[in-house]
């Protein structure tokens, strides 16, 4: 009944708030309501208790707690957030639909259902990306039709190469050699093309870019957050579902470590080149994208631990990154059209807010995402020093580009320093223009940035408790032990 | 060797989808693509019937897919029509409306200086010959499903969509090539997974498959909407021109 709940629960409440989507406030507290009862439903669900239901199991891991747990107050974090910040008049139905989705994701053990669900989710997030506020008076961009097209495309191919790596495992049997392609290299490379599209690994990367600078930051969120972390675990379910596609192409595993170096090689070469601060902020979350595949892809405990944790700063890293990038972008009083480069002095919050968050995503200590890298660098150094160095000058590269990004937008001079000019004759005080006074940044969106910085710090000091439960999900991953 | 005359409709359909451009065509071949593959599946008898309509030994799962089809077609139809309503003007300040006018002429210049030509058909033609030669050498190089006729089914129609998207100049034919797509995994599934060597068919993958089907044709029919909407044209060109 809980895991019924937990499904459909947020499916319903997307209903109800898609019928009262233009009485904003009452959705946000409905949609903030409905993640508090999701967290303590999840909170009850047994762990490692498999339930059957039409033929489906359906079952609560631990490491599937956590994300489900992250995701959550996440999607909490966001409602609380779309008060203050722009977004569609359909992103609450949507967000809930799309939580919805991901939590039978996690619930679920059939890969069948589970390729089809993930691509379901893509389609609701396409309906996301095209959205617009409520009353707005301007047309959707044909820029943003065009992202959301390319991630339909994309996201039903990859959906494609899954489903088709599925059908393939299920008559699989291990030892059998065709005389072109084994089958287990030929099913893993169809499973690595479709999460390298489902987890923006370069060069299947275009879509995030666009997304990120087409949609709305709150919805560039959600997807990242929830969309890419999902298809991380789901890809980690895979591997423990069918370790012998892994036993049978120990060989060819260095290539997907390859693929994952390329991705944050490249991705640290585009965020040094000049580019808008969407664009930037693309390159970062692609670079950390590319860390944690490697992580991953190293299939070593520590690799693996490294890749977790990775993906879970990732998800706290990049809805800060996002809501500081929403409120950098609001109309700030001053004349328009004009690329301001004092954005931190302007908006201390959200310009920290993007700071740290991006910082995090390069692994910088003290930050939440400072570990994560730690472990991964450790899984590079032990497949040898090349592997290691490729990845350490991907970090610096897109710490140019970071330092760059603050440089030009951030860090720049005050603009509104006033010169006290003298009175001209015949003039008086009166005379002149009261001195304009910009507002503050949303106080509830600046506290929940705030707290989103202080949850990142204090990951990063006190990393333990998280580790402890990743290390313990791990021990249960059988591919890990045998590998 | 006896002619398949269910096989013969998947690959005529698959083909017009590919080739032809106007909607009334496609969207009617994308139906009798969706009724020959279901019959196709009656007739391999990959699943067992447990219905009896007119006299035609049917499953209900088969049945569903015909549903289904009925549905991705009926919705894709529906929007196809209802392209030149207007939605929504109301809302929009005079920057938008005179947007919209400048989009309309745009679009109706296009039209006038576009005639048809012989050309726009070259490059599907040859990618048709071209998947069609693959779909013949695929199922004797790497045969997944238990027949032949299974095998070059799958092959088609995971092709053909793949070149229907590859190849279309417009976002309702993009549309048809993943549904074409969506079709392969469907069939893939059914013929494989029904296999005695397999797992065994799951009512819930295939349930899901059809909802994914249906969900798929909506998103295809908001964006064309949307689109049409804000270019008055449906042409994968004037979108990425701006």
């Amino acid at each position: 009944m809980l895991y019924l709940l937990l499904i459909f629960f947020p499916i319903t409440m997307a209903a109800s708030t898609f019928v009262l989507r233009r009485y904003t406030n009452l959705v946000l507290a409905g949609a903030l309501g409905t993640m508090v009862t999701q967290l303590l439903i999840a909170i009850q669900i047994p762990l490692d208790d498999p339930t059957r239901l039409l033929g489906v199991t359906l079952m609560l891991s631990t490491l599937n707690q956590v994300f489900l747990l992250i995701f959550l107050a996440l999607g909490a974090f966001a409602f609380v957030a779309a008060w203050n910040i722009p977004h569609g008049e359909n992103f609450v139905p949507i967000a809930l639909l799309t939580l919805g989705q991901t939590c039978a994701v996690l619930l679920l053990q059939d890969p069948f259902i589970t390729t089809l669900l993930l691509a379901l989710t893509s389609l609701t997030a396409v309906l996301a990306i095209v959205d617009l506020p409520v009353g707005a008076s301007n047309l959707v961009s044909a820029r943003a039709i065009a992202a959301a097209l390319k991630y339909l495309i994309l996201m039903v191919v990859a959906a494609m190469l899954m489903y088709i790596a599925f059908v393939l495992s299920d008559i699989f049997r291990p030892g059998e050699i065709f005389d072109v392609v084994s089958p287990a290299r030929f099913i893993l490379a169809l499973l690595t093309v479709s999460f390298g599209l489902r987890l923006a690994i370069v060069p299947f990367h275009t879509w995030l870019t666009d997304l990120v600078d087409y949609a709305e930051p709150l919805v560039a969120a959600l997807i990242i957050t929830l969309l890419n972390t999902t298809s991380l675990v789901v890809l980690i379910l895979v591997f423990q579902s069918f370790p012998t596609l892994l036993f049978e192409s120990v060989e060819v595993l260095w290539l997907m470590r390859v693929g994952a170096l390329v991705s944050v090689l490249v991705s640290g070469m585009l965020a040094i080149a000049p580019a808008s601060l969407r664009r930037t902020v693309a390159y970062l979350v692609l670079y950390n994208c590319g860390m944690v595949f490697y992580g991953l892809m190293s299939l070593s405990p520590v690799g693996l631990s490294g890749a977790i944790f990775g993906a879970l700063n990732q998800t706290l890293a990049v809805m800060l990154l996002f809501i500081s990038l929403a409120l950098l972008e609001r109309p700030d009083g001053r004349s328009p059209g004009v690329v301001r480069r004092d954005l931190l002095r302007r908006w201390p919050v959200a310009g920290a807010g993007l700071l740290v968050s991006s910082l995090a995503l390069l692994g910088l200590p003290p930050l939440n995402g400072a570990l994560s890298h730690m472990l991964i660098y450790q899984a590079a150094a032990d497949h040898g020093w090349l592997e290691l160095l490729i990845l350490v000058l991907g970090t610096v590269l897109a710490g140019l580009g970071l330092a760059r990004m603050a440089s030009e937008r951030l860090l720049g001079p005050s603009e509104e320093l006033e010169v006290a000019e003298p009175l001209m004759l015949g003039e008086t005080e009166l005379d002149r223009p009261a001195a304009r006074k910009l507002a503050p940044e949303p106080r509830s969106t600046a506290v929940l940035t705030i707290m989103l910085l202080v949850l990142c710090l204090g990951i990063g000091l006190y990393p333990q408790p998280i580790l402890a439960t990743i290390d313990q999900a791990i021990q249960n991953l059988a591919f890990i032990r045998v590998l | 060797m006896e002619m398949n005359w269910f096989l013969l409709g998947i690959g005529i359909t698959a083909a017009v989808i590919l080739l032809f451009r106007d909607w009334r065509v496609t969207v009617l071949a994308l139906l009798v693509n969706y009724m020959s593959i279901a019959l196709f599946l009656a007739e391999q008898q990959f699943i067992t019937p447990d219905l009896d309509l007119f006299g035609l030994a049917l499953s209900t799962l088969v049945v569903m897919q015909v549903i289904t089809g009925f549905a991705v077609t009926l919705i894709l139809a529906i929007t196809a029509l209802t392209f030149s309503r207007e939605y929504g003007l109301e809302s929009l300040d005079e920057f938008g409306l005179s947007e919209l006018r400048r989009a309309a002429r745009a679009a109706q210049r296009q039209q006038a200086t576009q005639p048809f030509q012989w050309g726009d058909y070259v490059l599907p033609f040859w990618s048709g010959v071209l998947a069609l030669m693959a779909s013949l050498t695929l199922p004797q190089l790497y045969p997944i499903a238990p027949s032949v006729a299974s095998d070059f089914a799958w092959y088609w129609l995971g092709l053909t969509g793949l070149l229907t998207i590859a190849t279309a100049s417009d976002l309702l034919k993009v549309g048809l090539g993943l549904l074409l797509c969506a079709s392969a995994i469907n069939l893939i599934y059914t013929a494989v997974v029904s296999m005695p060597t397999a797992s065994g068919l799951n009512v819930m993958p295939l349930g899901m498959l059809s909802v994914f089907n249906i969900f798929l044709a909506l998103a295809i029919a908001y964006l064309s909407g949307l689109l049409y909407g804000r270019l008055k044209t449906l042409e994968l060109g004037e979108l990425y021109r701006r």
